[in-house]
Formats: structure tokens, sequence, C-alpha cells
């Protein structure tokens, strides 16, 4: 049996009809660094704290090369927040990158290792929904397992 | 074949121009049929790329990149804003003149890429709009460009396709005509511009309150990577006399960049956009299917018919039909297939004001659409991203007269001084 499936995953997970505001609070709460945007059940995208922060951040931040300039808040930063609270989910989402349950634990290992995310979304057979696994959580739980044996 | 290959060519011209797939892969698949059908054989499409314009590319790519980690664009951008002291006409001045000169010594497409990202936020600041000053930069970085031999794409494959043009010739013969033209169509803009751009004098103290060195503070290599930039700019000067090709300055200038202002040369590396370079690789082989097949041959030979043996005429032709081709397409193609067709023309004698029209024509024609040059086409990325896209319609308002403006000026520019 797959590690994976001894490994405790978090409910994390907001609908695709969720707005910006819902899933930031969802994320929030769930302590973890994403979340999956679910329809139907299925992973159709990963809200993640790069996305949270790019939400409430000028738009054009992702083309700035540098900021040390800006000694002083932006005084359009807390119009942007107001703004942003209501749009869709959906548009600030990323491209998901999942983890099958019963995959094995070295493919988790290669997948949190090329990705970004500090947390993935597991998908059983069906391609569904598990629940959200924190590379925090994996490692460790991964190091305990192979002690013991 | 014949057929074969217009129809390649010019179908890569529409869909690039209409977006139907990144432009590199449109250019890579024509260049690919064109070899398949055997229009070009695989030794010739190897002969007709053009590896000096791509040594030139990759060279600069690798030296502004890491010359930008040193914040000095930031630098400039930020210095400038605050120079203006609020005024508007001030502002738009000095903003057009600090991207025509990125562009002009890096090149207009990088300077676009510099320097709106920090006119949004400047722009974000001052609550203005910041669609204006994106298009007065976007202009400006065309004709910026146009002044030397590396500021726009179009001129780095005319000097490179013809090693008799230097880079002092280049700043010789289009520098003056750039510059007057952006001194007359930056009036315009300013004058046209300066009530929707009224600026808060509060808002312009946020401005000053902006500490435009922090970034500089902050870098790496700081003065190395300067003194590399400010070395091969002198290099480009120095390369006719010296009797080094443009291509071999970029290269060296770029591999001392490396040895000394740079810890990870992959990294370092990276800077290079290798999808530019290869859609320049595309449109050489599509190209070089043309001219094989005799189809620049049959092209020259038509536009000779219509010029006649009128010198004038011919580069007045040139400009205009290199401007209109450029507005409709995307100068880079446009240019590349018009190369070979001046060179052509030139079995007679080497005529440098056909290739001054040329460049004139390509450069400032790329201001007429949105789709008409690379640096228009990432400002109006740029702009996308930020929430505030720019429709092709707005852009061409804008675009079409201050073309139209620069090309009049080319144009007595040409018969007076060249001709």
């Amino acid at each position: 049996m797959s590690t994976l499936h001894d490994i405790p995953l978090v409910e994390a997970s907001v609908p695709a009809s969720a707005t910006f505001a819902e899933a930031a609070r969802t994320l929030g709460e769930s302590k973890l660094s994403g979340l999956a945007v679910l329809d139907g059940g299925r992973v159709v995208g990963l809200f993640t704290d790069e996305e949270l922060l790019l939400g409430i951040s000028p738009p054009y931040l992702n083309d700035l090369k540098h900021t040390a300039f800006l000694e002083r808040e932006l005084p359009s930063l807390r119009e942007r927040a107001r703004e942003v609270a209501g749009e869709p989910v959906t548009k600030h989402m990323r491209k998901p990158t999942t983890i099958e349950l019963d995959g094995s634990s070295l493919h988790a290992a290669e997948r949190f290792v090329h990705c970004d995310e500090g947390a993935l979304p597991v998908v059983d057979d069906d391609d569904r929904f598990v629940g959200m696994l924190s590379r925090t959580v994996f490692a460790h739980t991964l190091l305990k397992r192979l002690s013991e044996t | 074949m014949e057929v074969a290959v217009i129809v390649i060519f010019l179908g890569a011209l529409v869909g690039i121009a209409f977006e139907w797939g990144h432009r590199t892969k449109i250019a890579l698949l024509g260049a690919g049929a064109v070899v398949l059908i055997g229009a070009l054989s695989e030794e010739q499409a190897i002969e007709a790329v053009d590896w000096s314009t791509l040594g030139l590319l990759v060279g600069m790519m690798i030296i502004v990149g890491l010359t930008e980690r040193t914040g000095v664009f930031t630098y400039l951008a930020l210095r400038v804003a605050q120079l203006s002291r609020g005024r508007t006409v001030r502002l738009i001045f000095l903003l057009a003149g600090v991207t025509g000169l990125l562009s002009a010594f890096l090149d207009n497409l990088t300077a676009i890429l510099l320097v709106v990202p920090i006119t949004l936020l400047l722009a974000d600041l001052l609550k203005i709009s910041p669609i204006p000053l994106v298009l007065v930069e976007v202009i400006a970085s065309n004709i910026g460009g146009t002044a030397t031999l590396i500021g726009d794409p179009p001129n780095i494959m005319i000097g490179t396709a013809r090693p008799e043009l230097s880079f002092l010739d280049f700043i010789v013969n289009l520098a003056p005509v750039a510059i007057f033209t952006l001194l007359v169509v930056t009036t315009g803009l300013a004058l046209f511009y300066r009530r929707q751009l009224a600026i808060d004098p509060e808002r312009a103290g946020e401005v000053d309150k902006l500490d435009a060195a922090a970034d500089m503070r902050e870098a790496p290599y700081v003065k190395r990577s300067l003194a590399v930039l400010l070395g091969t700019i002198v290099g480009f000067f120095l390369h006719a006399p010296l009797h080094i090709e443009p291509a071999v300055v970029a290269l060296v200038g770029a591999t001392v960049m490396l040895l000394v202002a740079a810890d990870d040369v992959e990294n370092a590396l990276e800077r290079v956009e290798w999808a530019t370079i290869f859609f320049f690789i595309g449109l050489f082989v599509m190209v070089g299917g043309l001219e094989a097949q005799g189809v620049i041959d049959q092209v020259a030979e038509g536009f000779a018919s219509v010029t006649g043996d009128s010198r004038a005429l011919e580069a007045l032709v040139i400009l205009w039909g290199a401007a209109l081709g450029s507005a409709v397409v995307d100068n880079i193609p446009f240019t590349a297939a018009m190369i070979p067709v001046v060179d052509t023309l030139q079995d007679d004698g080497f005529d440098d004001a056909a290739w001054w029209a040329l460049a004139l024509g390509a450069c400032f024609g790329g201001n007429a659409t949105i789709i008409a040059a690379a640096a228009n086409v990432a400002a109006s990325g740029v702009l996308e991203r930020s929430g505030q896209p720019i429709s092709f319609v707005r852009f061409l308002a804008v675009g079409l007269p201050v073309t139209l403006v620069s090309l009049v000026i080319a144009t007595f520019y040409l018969l007076i001084f060249q001709l």
C-alpha cells in the first residue's frame, strides 16, 4: 500500500462558484499554502497563497522587476483588496498538479520537488478529490516511516 | 513549387498577424514546410539562416538581461518621473526621451518591457490613466530604435545583412532624423494628452518620495555590469575600424559579462529569449525558400519596373512600401523578405539610401498598428495583464497619424540629405 493512504489529508477546497474572498478565508483557516478548486468533485484549479498575494496586489506586480524603491505603501492597495473580494476564484486559480492516492511515495516526492506548491491535491482512481497533502506533513511522515522500517 | 512557397510565406504572415498561434510555432512550421516540399534543400536552409543576426541578438539578450538585474534602468525611469515635478508635458517628454534612448542602445522591445511596468506604477501613484503614457513610450521606442543598428530588429537584420553599413553609419544617417521625428511626434502627443493627464500636485509628491536608487544598492555586480554594457556600446562604435562584425562585439561583450558578472551561467543564459531566436530562424528559412524559387527576383523586377531608373522614386517606394507592409503584418518578417529584394535591386552598385529608406519605413511603420512591431505587442500584453487593455482601434487612432507624420519627415529627409 502507498504511504499516502496513511498520511493525514486536509479537506481544504472551495467550489468553482466561490469568490476570491471565500477562497482566501478558507485558505487562511486551512493553515495550508494552497487549496483545491472543485467542480463536481474534480479538481479544476489550485488557489495558493501566491494567487492570494497576486490578487490583492496591483495587477502589474508580476511585470515589475524591482520594487525596493517603494518605501511607503501604495494608496491603491486597499482599493484593490476591496475590488478583488467579489471576483470569482476561477479568475485567480492556477492549473492544478495532482497526486494519485495509489501512487508511490517517491512519485509524490518528485511532484513536490518539481512543483512550487507547498500543498497538492490528492485524487482517487476516478480523479475525484480526496484531500490536500501538505509538503511538510508528507516529508516528515515519509522520514518517520522510513526510519521505523 | 514557386506558388507553394508564396502560399506558405503569406500564410505565415497572416497567421502571425491574426495570432493563429505563437509566432515562433508559425515561423518554424512554415520553415519546415518549405524544406519538406523540397523548395529548399537542408544545406540551403542552414545557409539561409543569418547567423550574425542571431549572434547579435543572443549577445545583447545576455548583456541586457544581466544589466537589467542591477536596477539601473528602473532608476532612470524613476528619476525622469521625479524630474518632471508633476508637470504633464515634461513627464511625457522625459519618458519619451528615456524610452527612446534605451531603445537605441539596448533594443526597443527590452526598453518597453523595462519601462512600461514602472509607468503603470507611476500612473497608479499619480492617479492618471497609464494608457496615454504607454502609447507615448511605445511610439518613442519604435522611433528611438530606428537610430542605431541594434535598436530595432529590422535594423539588426539590415546591419548584419549588409556589412558595408557600420554602427556609426546607422547613427550618422538615422539618428538625426529619428531624434527630430521623436521631438515632433512627442510634441504632438504632449499637446494631445496634456489635459487628460493633468497631475494633482499632491500625488506628484508621492513620486518624489520614491527612493530611485534603492534597487541599485541591493543588486549584485552593478559597476561590472554597467562597465561591460558601456564597453560593448563603445565596441559597436569601433567595430568598423577594427574590422569586427557587430555580432562578434555583442558575443564578446556577453562572454565578458558571463565571466565577470554572472555566478550561475545556466541562470544567466535563461535571459536568452529562445522563442525569438527560433522565430528568426523560421523566417530566414522561409525567405530562403522564396529566394531559391526565384520569387524575390520577380518581386524585385516588378519593383524596378515601377520605379524605373529613378533613385529617388525607388527609395520612396521602399520607404512607404516598407511602412505599409510593416503596419499590416509585422516589421520583422516583412524586413526579412525585403532585404533580398533591396539587395537584388542593387545589382548595379551599392546605394545606402535604399537601405536607410527600408530601415526608416520598417521602424516607423512599426508605430502604425498594435501588431506592427514586437514592442507594441509586448506593451499591449503588459497593459492587458494589468487589467487596462488597449484596443486595436485605440492604438490605430494614435499610431496611424504618428506614422504618417514620421513618414513625411522621413520622405523630406531622404529627398534632401540622401538622394
